[in-house]
């Protein structure tokens, strides 16, 4: 399970990283939009639709824009179960 | 190659062309964004043809952008894009004044939605009585059409309207079309105007939109999320489907269509392979798993009968795989279906070099099918000019993999697109002429030649526009025409319109050149020169400019200009004027001007050549 986790971590933070253009390791919780100038309206949406299709997961739609933080995109997928 | 560094060092061709295929494989967002990362800021330096694109939407459409740019650098264009704010599509095309106007596109991709601008034909359907909806589609089709007319006045930009859609479900259910008002008629009624708008406004294709989401499925065409939360109907997972079918219709604009497909044999053609299991035991027929195979070969027929010049590539002895071709009862593909056949030992990547000189072609006009995953690496890494795709594994999707090429699309077949492989063919007939013959004027008297030249003939003018879009290389002035750019010349009281039509023993060639030429005093310039590299080295092409330049003096003029753009493909003809006989009168940077004074010039025209003319009245 614990391995799971890490593996799930890896991913979730190359997905992030890739669609905000930065490194993985540089993926932090409390990162926002505000501190990520590549992390706009439109990237939102492309942040939100990478993570469902690497997790295979559906957000639903109140969900989509409500996520501002990386910490609460995190929370988001485990709500689907996703073990983080 | 570390994708996630921000600081990637400049990519070969060779890992442009792998990322490209990866993307094309598995498009996933993530993809997309490393993609867009890493080759996008090196369109200039790969090579790619600058183009102007703008979106106009009645929706949020620039989240497409970075696909359309990666789509576009898949077929060889940088492109440059331009979103006008959704909704404000009409008001920019009126507008002489607006950003649009200023932009200055190439081309205009018109993406209003009919259930945008009529959401109730859509969502209130039943409310409406039949000649309500009518009203309100005409309306709306009133709209654009005088909209798109106003900006033709001031710009000659191909506009490509983007189709309506239908519906999931009909309003009336299973019950629409027994019902007397049919939702779906209707949309493709609209879609019916939309072409004849097409037509009147010219230079402007509707793009059959309602096709591409039903390859795709209508279901996950649409993310409903952010269709309400962002007003952006197209979900993320689709754009590069998108931003490909748009830069389907656009290829054919910058030379980018594809000429020859290169097929493999064993595994590809048929199932199985030929040299161990014979010509009895490889799987070709009606039924499973050969039945793949003949599905396969048909969609390849339609290719052919497209226009496409058929090869084959295959590692087997030789002999066997054209005795496939003639002998199987189930070959759907036949001997004279190829232009060329190269069944060795030789590494591919040789004999598609080898395929280039003898058809003539530029290997970036070169499509290559194989199942092999090695062959098709290989393929990639020695020639990344030529489009590799690779089949997977299941025989049953080959055909689908067909289907799906984009990169042979012309907005319109001529009667030489149907006729070009037999015209491939009979070149097999004449290189082995030209290797019989002792000295070359023997070989040119051999062959019959008739050329037959016709001036300002209003049937050609598709060919002619189609002729400039698909010559790279014996292209002088290099300049690309659309049917409305011909047909301004021909109905222009200063200039002639000239095709060449060649005719010999082995068969009928075409209009394989075609020339415009301008009146400008006593000079008279050729802003056309052009001729299809089929036929070069026959002594045509001087004919052709020789026959211009006395119809020329006949007509008065006192000398003739031919304009020399350099490219990368024309460069081995920079001496044909000189050879000609022309004068270097102006070495501009761009353009070279040759002159020719016309009462000096030596116009004695070959006396292997037949050459007729009919000159139509202005």
């Amino acid at each position: 399970m614990t391995t799971m986790a890490a593996s799930n971590d890896e991913r979730f933070r190359k997905t992030v990283a890739a669609i905000l253009g930065m490194s993985p390791t540089d993926v932090t919780d409390a990162l926002t939009p505000d501190d990520v100038d590549t992390w706009d309206s439109l990237n939102h949406i492309n942040l939100m639709s990478a993570l469902e299709q690497e997790f295979g997961v559906l957000f639903n739609a109140a969900k989509l824009g409500e996520v501002q933080s990386v910490g609460r995109l995190r929370a988001a997928l485990t709500e689907h179960g996703v073990a983080l | 190659m570390n994708l996630n560094d921000p600081g990637v060092s400049a990519l070969t061709p060779r890992e442009v062309a792998q990322t490209l295929a990866a993307l094309e494989g598995d498009p996933t967002v993530v993809a997309l964004a490393q993609a867009a990362r890493t080759l996008l800021p090196q369109v200039a330096a790969l090579g790619a043809k600058p183009l102007r694109v703008a979106c106009l939407a009645s929706y949020t459409a620039d989240p497409i952008r970075t696909a359309l740019q990666l789509q576009g650098l898949r077929a060889g264009l940088a492109i440059e894009t331009h979103f006008t704010p959704f909704g404000q599509s009409l008001q920019a095309l009126i507008d002489p004044a607006s950003s649009l106007a200023t932009f200055k596109p190439d081309v205009i991709i018109l993406a209003e939605r009919l259930k945008d601008g009529c959401p109730a034909i859509y969502d209130a359907f039943n409310s409406l009585a039949p000649a309500e909806a009518n009203r309100l589609a005409d309306d709306w089709l009133a709209g654009i059409g005088s909209a798109l007319k106003s900006y033709r006045q001031r710009s000659d930009a191909r506009i490509l309207i983007q189709g309506c859609e239908q519906p999931g479900w009909a309003a009336m259910g299973i019950a629409d079309r027994t019902s007397g008002h049919s939702q779906a008629a209707l949309i493709m009624r609209v879609n019916d105007e939309l072409t004849k708008i097409a037509a009147d406004i010219g230079n402007a294709h509707v793009m059959d939109y309602d096709s591409l989401i039903a390859w795709h499925g209508r279901r996950q065409w649409t993310d409903r999320r952010l269709a309400l939360l962002a007003r952006m109907p197209i979900a993320p997972a689709r754009l590069w489907a998108l931003a490909g079918f748009y830069i389907r219709h656009i290829r054919p604009l910058a030379g980018l269509t594809k000429k020859v497909l290169v097929l493999d044999a064993d595994n590809t053609l048929w199932g199985g392979v030929v040299g161990d299991v014979g010509i009895e035991g490889i799987e070709l027929g009606p039924d499973h798993p050969g039945s793949a195979y003949v599905a396969f070969q048909r969609r390849v027929l339609d290719l052919y009968q497209r226009g496409v010049v058929l090869c084959i590539a295959s590692k087997n002895e030789p002999g066997i795989v054209e005795d496939v071709l003639a002998r199987h009862p189930n070959m759907v593909l036949k001997t004279a279906h190829f232009a060329n056949i190269k069944a060795n030992w030789s590494p591919k990547p040789d004999n598609l070099r080898q395929m280039s000189q003898e058809l003539n072609l530029g290997l970036d006009s070169f499509v290559f099918l194989d199942d092999s995953p090695v062959e098709c690496e290989l393929m990639r890494a020695s020639l990344p000019e030529v489009t590799t795709v690779q089949l997977g594994e299941d025989s049953s999707n080959h055909a689908a993999v067909v289907e799906s090429l984009d990169c042979f699309e012309q907005w319109t077949l001529t009667e030489e697109d149907r006729q070009r492989g037999v015209m491939y063919v009979a070149d097999a007939g004449r290189r082995m002429a030209a290797a019989a013959a002792v000295d070359m004027p023997s070989f040119y008297r051999s062959l019959d030649m008739r050329l037959s030249i016709a001036v300002d003939d209003a049937m050609q003018t598709a060919r002619v526009a189609q002729l400039t879009q698909r010559t790279n290389q014996f292209n002088m002035h290099a300049i690309r025409c659309t049917d409305a750019d011909i047909r301004k010349y021909q109905e222009s009281p200063d200039c002639h319109v000239l095709t060449a039509r060649l005719v010999d023993r082995f068969g009928d060639n075409g209009i394989i050149g075609a020339a415009v030429v301008e009146r400008s005093g006593v000079d008279w310039v050729s802003q056309i020169f052009l001729m299809s590299c089929r036929v070069l080295g026959r002594t045509v092409e001087q004919s052709f400019l020789k026959w211009i330049a006395r119809f020329a003096r006949e007509a008065g003029a006192a000398r003739l200009i031919c304009l020399f753009k350099p490219t990368p493909k024309n460069q081995p003809f920079s001496g044909f004027y000189r050879d000609s006989g022309m004068r270097l009168a102006d070495n501009g940077e761009d353009v070279q001007r040759w002159e020719w004074d016309l009462s000096r010039a030596d116009l004695d025209l070959p006396i292997w050549i037949t050459i007729d003319a009919a000159v139509m009245p202005k």
